[in-house]
Formats: structure tokens, C-alpha cells, sequence
């Protein structure tokens, strides 16, 4: 490899003073400019192409959001709240609400999204008079047009995959790692049952105390978990860890 | 002649930033000069401390604007080394490929405002233009313009887009053309290589203590580049020369940073090969730990500026115990008392412009 810069300048004094090698090249990028025209684009009416994977404003497909909450846990500016809203069917359910006002467009919750329901769009143009009307609902997070693209698929390989030398098998977090439970801790309470946004955990009878009473415990089904960690913050005993593939 | 303190900025056009230069002016000539910074502190350090690892590399990002990809990569490489990860080699590549446009199109903002420093708009626009080619292949990349937020703890967000090689590569060829056309601009004309000769020189011995690093050290002669003499991301394997430049004054820095760019070209054209001979199916991103072991580490690189660095101290939980980080800007400002000593008032923007100042980083 050669100094492709260094070697060349600067030039002797004498060349240096040669004021007309500016002009020159000015006079034939003015010849350029005019001969392929146009260099700008009229702003609102023509619009500068932006690939499919444009980092703009995060959108939803309502249909397949699970509710989880995964997106408002990774989101790095807590923009991202979950409500309740009415699904399609009729009945209550969770989903996320984006203020636009403090999301940095990171693309975190389309990244993490268990079921790629969280999309990045090519919207850029989020311009409101007031702030509220930022505060983007899920309905109106929507973005119709949405294509394969714009859903950020995570592939991670595991670090004990790659030592064997396996590496076509991509994997998520969502889909290995699993909740555990600490059996001395648990208390029975079912408080994870009611956080679940998958449904995947049951309470089963496991026998009776002392006192007669039937002792609880929460039976995951472990296929269906998509690893969201809520049963682990609202557990009120800490029974609850989740354990890592690595 | 009475001596009297001007204070230049921290709105002056020539603080590219907010930051302000107190200068003792006797007359025309500099006597003393103060630079005082902090007006864009904004406690980045302190907030890292109460967030998740992968939560703040969008921050890093955001440190500096034209630096994000080195930043994020940076701060990725020191929780990399705590966590003891080796990455893939297509990861390593394609982050080579990532910083390289980062540093292309850093200098070329750096190259647009030298050109309003020294009232030449002409090389402003085309420098932007030019750096507008390598935004694009920011945003084919990973999707934004300016704040990437590509790397990830233990390799990259996406592999590049079946596009990408190609339009790489275009672009490249086509900057390695218009580059020349900016230095005719520049070279060739009598003004501005006139006030950039002979102003702000620095010593070697001086360079070494005030501890400046990058393109403004290689420009005194010191012939010291992280990227080949601590190589990390394969950067060894790839066959590429250091800028270096003996005279030291703004002109040689100047110097170096163009050759810095053409050689960035090489970088990314030989990492595309590199890229180009792996599987594609070659993973780019191993599944990490949420909780980091307990214990200091630092890493280093190259920006487009200096040397940055990071020290992380952790304390085995889910979010760093302390986060550090070493700026290049924050020391090279430093030594802006002795580049301005004894020179003309007019010769600042000159030889300030030259340091390539960045605020985010230096007041963090």
C-alpha cells in the first residue's frame, strides 16, 4: 500500500501559486451540475427515497401483538407505556403506547419483539402542534403498508453452538431463555398467572399443608413462554429467576 | 498597547460547538488564551450507571454525532472484554466497514466547516455533498443516518443487505474520484494553504505532553495509530498505511486527515473482499449474559478524533457500577493555549479548526 495523499503535496511554491487549477475545476463542475440536472429535490412534493429498513417512527401490527411488554422493558428513553384498549374481539387487552416526543428512534422494540409485532417505518415526518397529539396510541401506531423489512428479525447464535461449530442455528433470547422456579420460596399467591400475557402458566394443586390446606404451584408451559420476565418482577418473593442459555 | 481578553464563543462561528476561547489579544497578536468548556455537559456518565448494558448504546450514539459508530463500537468492545467474548470474523469486518464510513464521513464534516473556517464555501458543499453518499450507506446499513446504533454487546444488529457490497463499493470508487476535485479546492489555491502553513505548530515532545492522540498528534510526526499498534477487529490482517506527517503546524494536520480518508477507502474496499470470501451464513451476533462479572476493564480505538477509550467498572449486576470515558477532544483542547500563542487573532479559526472540536464527547 502507498501514501496516495502525502506523496503529491505540497507542491513547490511555484505550483502552489497556480490560482487556476481551482477556477478550472469550478468551471467544470458548474459544466457537471447543469448537464445532470436536478441535484436537489423539491422538498414537500418530492420525497428522497428511503429504504424499507428506515429507522422513522416505530409502528405496530396490532393483530400480532401479544401484549408482553418486552418493547416498553427495552425502550432506552421509557417512551413506551402499555394500555388498555379494546381488541378486535370485543374484550380488554394490552397494548403499547409510543410517545413520540422522547423515542430516539432507536429501534430497540422492533429488535426485541418476540413476535415481530413492533415494526421500524419509514415515517420520519412527525412534526405536531401540540404534544399530545405525539402520544401515538396503539391504533395509531399502525403502518399499513408494512413489509418483511421492516421487521427487525433478532438472530443470536449461542457462545456453546459456535465451540462445536454449529452455526445455522440463529436463536432469541425469547426462545431459550425460561422462567424458574424456586420451589422453598413460592408462596402460592398466583400472581404470576395474572401477569402472564401468554397464559402459559397454570397453578396446580401439589399436596396439602399442615393445616390441611392444598399447596399451589405455578406449572409453566415452557414451549409457549416468550421469556417477558413480568411473572419475575411481580413476584412478590423472588421465587421466580430467569435462567440463561448461553 | 494595552492588552484586553476577547471571549470567543461560545455562539463565535469558529467554536464548532458550544465551547468558549478566552483570548489575552495584545493588538493583533495572541498572548494567553483559556479555553473554557461545560456549557453541553449533560451527566452522561451518571445516567449510564442506572441502566441496563444494551440500553446504552443508543446513549453512545449519541456522544458524538459524527463519531456515533466508533462510540457505540467503543463502549461494545468494553463490555465485550468484560463478558471475556471473542466475536465472529464477519462481525469484526463489517464493523471495520462501519467505522471506516464513520471516519470518511467525519472527516468530510470536518473537511465542510474548515472550509467556512477559511471562507471557502465551495469545498463546504462539496464536502457534504460527498459525505452524503456515505449517510446513505449509514442508513442501507442499520436503517439511520447519523445515530447508528449498529454494534450490539457481542456483534453487530443486522447483517449487511444483499445491496450493500455493491453499493459500497460504488460509493467509494466515486469518492476516491471527487476527493480530488475538494483538493484541488484546497491545495491548489494560494489563500488557503497560505494561512494554514506555518500556524499552531506543535513539537513532538510537546504533542507527547499534552497527550494528544490522533490525526492531531500524526500531524506533529508521532507515528502512532491504535488501529495497527493495539490492531483489534482484524484490522492487522488488512494492508493499509499510517498518515503521518512531520511538519506539525495546521497544514500538516490537515494533511494527514485527507490521507486518512484515501486509506479508509482501502480499508473498506480490502474488508469487503474479506467479507466477500466468508460464508454468508457466518453468524454476526452470540447471545450475552444479562449480568456482567465484577471487575475493571477498559478498551481503546481509533475515532475519527483520537484515541477513545472507556473504563468500566462492574459490579457483577445488570448495569455498570461506573462508567468512564476518555475523550480525545477533552485533552486536545487542552493544549489550545500553547497552538494559539503568539499567533494573529484571525489565524484561530485556522488552527482551532484543525483540532476537529466535538462538544457531545468533550463535556459528555
Amino acid at each position: 500500500m502507498t501514501i496516495k495523499y502525502l506523496d503529491k503535496f505540497p507542491r513547490s511554491n511555484a505550483r502552489t501559486l497556480w490560482v487556476l487549477k481551482p477556477m478550472w475545476v469550478t468551471l467544470k463542475n458548474m459544466f457537471k451540475t447543469t448537464l445532470h440536472r436536478p441535484v436537489t429535490i423539491m422538498y414537500p412534493y418530492e420525497k428522497e427515497w428511503v429504504p424499507d429498513n428506515y429507522r422513522g417512527r416505530p409502528g405496530l401490527i396490532f393483530e400480532k401483538c401479544l401484549g408482553c411488554g418486552i418493547c416498553k422493558r427495552m425502550c432506552p428513553t421509557t417512551c413506551i407505556s402499555m394500555i388498555e384498549v379494546d381488541g378486535d374481539d370485543g374484550k380488554k387487552v394490552d397494548r403499547p403506547q409510543v410517545n413520540l416526543g422522547r423515542c430516539m428512534m432507536c429501534g430497540y422494540c422492533a429488535e426485541y419483539c418476540p413476535v415481530n409485532a413492533m415494526i421500524v417505518t419509514p415515517d420520519y415526518e412527525l412534526a405536531a402542534y401540540t404534544r399530545e397529539e405525539l402520544i401515538y396510541g396503539p391504533r395509531k401506531l399502525a403502518w399499513p403498508k408494512h413489509t418483511e423489512m421492516m421487521q427487525v428479525h433478532l438472530k443470536e447464535h449461542l457462545l456453546s453452538d459456535l465451540k462445536n461449530g454449529v452455526t445455522d442455528k440463529p436463536t432469541a433470547f425469547y426462545s431459550i431463555d425460561r422462567p424458574e422456579l424456586n420451589d422453598a420460596k413460592c408462596i402460592g399467591c398466583s400472581r404470576c398467572v395474572k401477569v402472564c400475557p401468554t397464559g402459559v402458566i397454570e397453578m396446580y394443586t401439589k399436596g396439602e399443608n399442615a393445616a390441611g390446606k392444598p399447596i399451589k404451584r405455578p406449572k409453566f408451559d415452557l414451549a409457549k413462554c416468550v421469556c417477558c420476565q413480568n411473572c419475575v418482577d411481580e413476584c412478590p418473593k423472588d421465587a421466580l429467576v430467569i435462567k440463561e442459555v448461553l | 498597547m494595552a492588552e484586553m481578553w476577547l471571549t470567543m464563543g461560545p455562539q463565535h462561528p469558529f467554536s464548532h460547538g458550544l465551547w468558549t476561547l478566552k483570548v489575552l489579544a495584545d493588538g493583533e497578536i495572541v498572548k494567553d488564551a483559556v479555553p473554557v468548556i461545560g456549557y453541553l455537559h449533560r451527566g452522561w456518565e451518571k445516567e449510564c450507571e442506572n441502566r441496563p448494558y444494551p440500553l446504552i448504546i443508543p446513549m453512545a450514539d449519541r456522544l458524538c454525532y459524527s463519531a456515533s459508530m466508533t462510540w457505540s463500537h467503543v463502549y461494545c468492545k468494553v463490555v465485550e472484554e468484560a463478558l471475556e467474548i471473542e466475536l465472529t470474523d464477519r462481525t469484526k469486518y463489517l464493523r471495520v466497514v462501519a467505522d471506516e464510513i464513520c471516519r470518511i464521513q467525519s472527516h468530510l464534516m470536518w473537511l465542510a466547516a474548515m472550509g467556512t473556517d477559511l471562507g471557502n464555501l465551495t469545498v463546504f458543499l462539496w464536502a457534504l455533498r460527498e459525505r452524503e453518499f456515505f449517510l446513505d450507506l449509514n442508513v442501507k446499513l442499520c436503517g439511520q443516518r447519523l445515530t447508528t446504533n449498529y454494534p450490539r454487546i457481542g456483534g453487530v444488529r443486522n447483517d449487511m443487505p444483499y445491496y450493500f457490497e455493491r453499493d459500497c463499493l460504488r460509493v467509494v470508487k466515486r469518492f476516491e474520484k471527487a476527493i480530488w476535485n475538494i483538493i484541488a479546492m484546497m491545495d491548489e489555491s494560494a489563500i488557503v494553504v497560505s494561512r494554514l502553513k506555518g500556524v499552531g505548530v506543535i513539537s513532538r515532545k510537546d504533542a507527547a505532553n499534552y497527550g494528544l492522540t490522533g490525526p492531531t498528534m500524526r500531524g506533529c510526526g508521532v507515528d502512532f495509530d491504535v488501529r495497527r499498534d493495539d490492531p483489534y477487529c482484524n484490522y492487522d490482517q488488512l494492508d493499509w498505511e499510517v498518515a503521518v506527517c512531520k511538519e506539525g503546524d495546521a497544514y500538516g494536520r490537515y494533511r494527514v486527515r485527507i490521507e486518512e480518508m484515501l486509506q479508509s477507502c482501502e480499508i473498506i474496499k480490502q474488508a469487503m473482499e474479506k467479507l466477500d470470501k466468508l460464508p454468508k451464513t457466518d453468524p454476526t451476533r452470540v447471545k450475552v449474559p444479562k449480568n456482567v462479572p465484577a471487575g475493571t476493564h477498559f478498551a481503546r480505538l481509533e475515532d475519527p478524533r483520537g484515541e477513545s477509550l472507556m473504563y468500566l467498572i462492574s459490579d457483577g449486576s445488570d448495569r455498570p457500577y461506573r462508567l468512564k470515558v476518555r475523550s480525545p477532544i477533552f485533552v486536545n483542547v487542552s493544549a489550545s493555549k500553547h497552538l494559539v500563542d503568539g499567533v494573529r487573532i484571525a489565524d484561530i479559526p485556522a488552527i482551532m479548526g484543525t483540532i476537529d472540536m466535538c462538544l457531545g464527547e468533550t463535556d459528555r
